[in-house]
């Protein structure tokens, strides 16, 4: 065996993360054969769904039988949750009494989804997270603070957990208000923060006008991890953060369901890596499921997670759009990189005027622009049989004097990265609904008639 | 790092493993000792995942 690079000091497990990826898929196809033979046996939902598809696990001999298992969507857990083994259902692939955490989905797209985990489920969050914190810079040495109330989302909980399992000490600042939050931050001179796009925008906001602080220059945070939106992989978004803040931000993705299965690293090279060793990512192409290997194709993101056992995550439907990058990153891991971080959610990307529109291409062109502030709403109606958008946008006040030529460089902006025309209206700054934690800054009323 | 040492720490995880579960079994069911075993337990698995598990890739 070629003794490997070890570089404890940039790597979480260096010998993983700089393995080939033949190597890795090795790893991946006998952790899946493992864990489809450990949900065949142990839950009634998976064993139907594989013995309906003609399949048995001892099937699955190489990565190509892996498009064979059937995949998981949303709505199927749905269907047979809130019932015994109540509540969660015949997905569960433990004993009742085997679950330490209860979590849920967000409800966005529907009915919460529960979300079972045994202890050893929780440390494999914490895992999975201290490979994405310690790819992002934190050390033992951090002061890490968390300006979120954890609740019965799991946002930001592995986070927490991680960032104490690498050592850093942490600071809780969810019962605290925006303001007694930036204090403390200031007080205790934090140097790392985790919040989602929203707040760190909305909090750079409340520091500057309620309490005279300008985050850059008067609080140490230096590093920012970012969750629950895709902001922090939008370039101008990213950009926005970084100056208000004076620091690096970075990107994770993740979901209830699955785990924290995509990060960006210090390298920050315009993507986020998949977390080859704890995930088995594949994308698949919107139409015709085929599975993407090539970089330049878009394909609906499908994800197993290899080792998470009280309700497996297998072939699970992520309906998240991505495409591979071409190149490898400069920072050596072998993990593939998804371009762009994650394009958008294949729910959101919406046909308008018969061109499709992912939102995130909305929140690229609005922050990109120097005069607009932060936030803004885009409503879609139906007038008669046709698509009617309108942008709501705030014009900052220092910047009205150029009204005028932020609207012809909006329109122009907007038409060239969407191909759409809008109806731009400007609102009184500071006018338009700011959120607490994620934006929900797309309306489409079309589909409500 | 070679293989040899990788085969050392999974040696000494295997050991850990079974040194967990003889530690429950003689615990009489002191929850103090069970449900520490159990997070150990957890801690060990996340070992493997690390180690154990890619042992035997050609690396």
């Amino acid at each position: 065996m070629k003794t490997p690079r070890m570089e404890t000091d940039l790597y979480w497990n260096p010998i993983v993360e700089t393995l080939p990826l033949e190597r890795l898929r090795d790893l991946q196809v006998r952790k899946f054969r493992k864990i489809v033979q450990w949900a065949y046996e142990r839950s009634k939902f998976h064993r139907k769904l594989y013995q309906e598809a003609g399949l048995e696990p001892a099937d699955i001999k190489s990565y190509d039988n892996l498009a064979k298992v059937p995949k998981v969507e949303k709505a199927m857990m749905r269907d047979i949750q809130r019932k015994d083994p109540f509540p969660y259902g015949d997905a569960l692939c433990v004993s009742l009494d085997e679950v330490t955490e209860f979590r849920q989905t967000s409800g966005t797209t529907g009915t919460p989804v529960y979300q079972p985990d045994t202890w050893q489920d929780w440390e494999w969050w914490s895992e999975a997270w201290a490979y994405l914190l310690y790819a992002q810079g934190y050390r033992r040495t951090d002061r890490v603070f968390i300006p979120f109330g954890y609740n019965i989302f799991v946002a930001f909980w592995a986070g927490h957990y991680a960032a104490e399992k690498i050592g850093c000490e942490v600071i809780p600042g969810g019962v605290l208000d925006t303001e007694a939050r930036i204090l403390k931050i200031q007080e205790l001179r934090a140097n790392a923060m985790m919040a989602t796009p929203t707040y760190v925008l909305g909090m750079a906001d409340t520091a500057k006008k309620k309490l005279g602080i300008e985050p850059a220059k008067d609080l140490s945070i230096r590093k920012i991890t970012c969750a629950g939106e895709p902001g922090a992989s939008i370039p101008s978004t990213k950009q926005r953060m970084e100056e208000v803040w004076g620091a690096k931000v970075y990107d994770h993705v993740g979901a209830t369901e699955i785990g924290a299965w995509g990060f960006e690293c210090t390298a920050q090279p315009g993507g986020l890596h998949v977390n080859e060793a704890l995930f088995l990512t594949q994308l698949e192409d919107i139409e015709t499921g085929q599975i993407i290997e090539e970089p330049g194709r878009k394909g609906k993101i499908v994800i197993t997670a290899l080792d998470r056992i009280a309700q497996p995550c297998i072939r699970f439907d992520s309906k998240d759009v991505a495409e591979w990058a071409k190149d490898a990153c400069p920072c050596g891991r072998t993990f593939r990189l998804i371009k762009g971080g994650v394009a958008g959610r294949a729910d959101d990307i919406t046909k308008i005027k018969g061109v499709l529109l992912a939102p995130s291409a909305i929140e690229e062109v609005v922050h990109s622009i120097k005069g607009l502030g932060n936030e803004f709403e885009v409503v879609v109606t139906k007038k008669g049989d046709l698509d009617d958008i309108t942008l709501k946008i705030e014009i900052l006040p220092d910047e009205e004097k150029n009204r005028e030529a932020i609207l012809v460089t909006l329109k122009d902006q907007l038409r060239l990265k969407t191909n759409l025309g809008y109806n731009i209206e400007v609102h009184p700054y500071n006018s338009l609904p700011r959120y607490e934690v994620k934006a929900k800054r797309f309306k489409d009323l079309r589909k409500h008639g | 790092m070679n293989r040899r040492e990788f085969r050392k720490m999974d040696t000494r995880i295997k050991a850990i493993r079974k040194a967990a579960h003889d530690l429950k079994e003689l615990s009489g069911g002191i929850q103090a000792v069970d449900r520490n075993v159990d997070r150990i337990l957890a801690s060990v698995k996340m070992l493997e995942i690390n180690v154990s598990d890619i042992l035997d890739l050609r690396l």
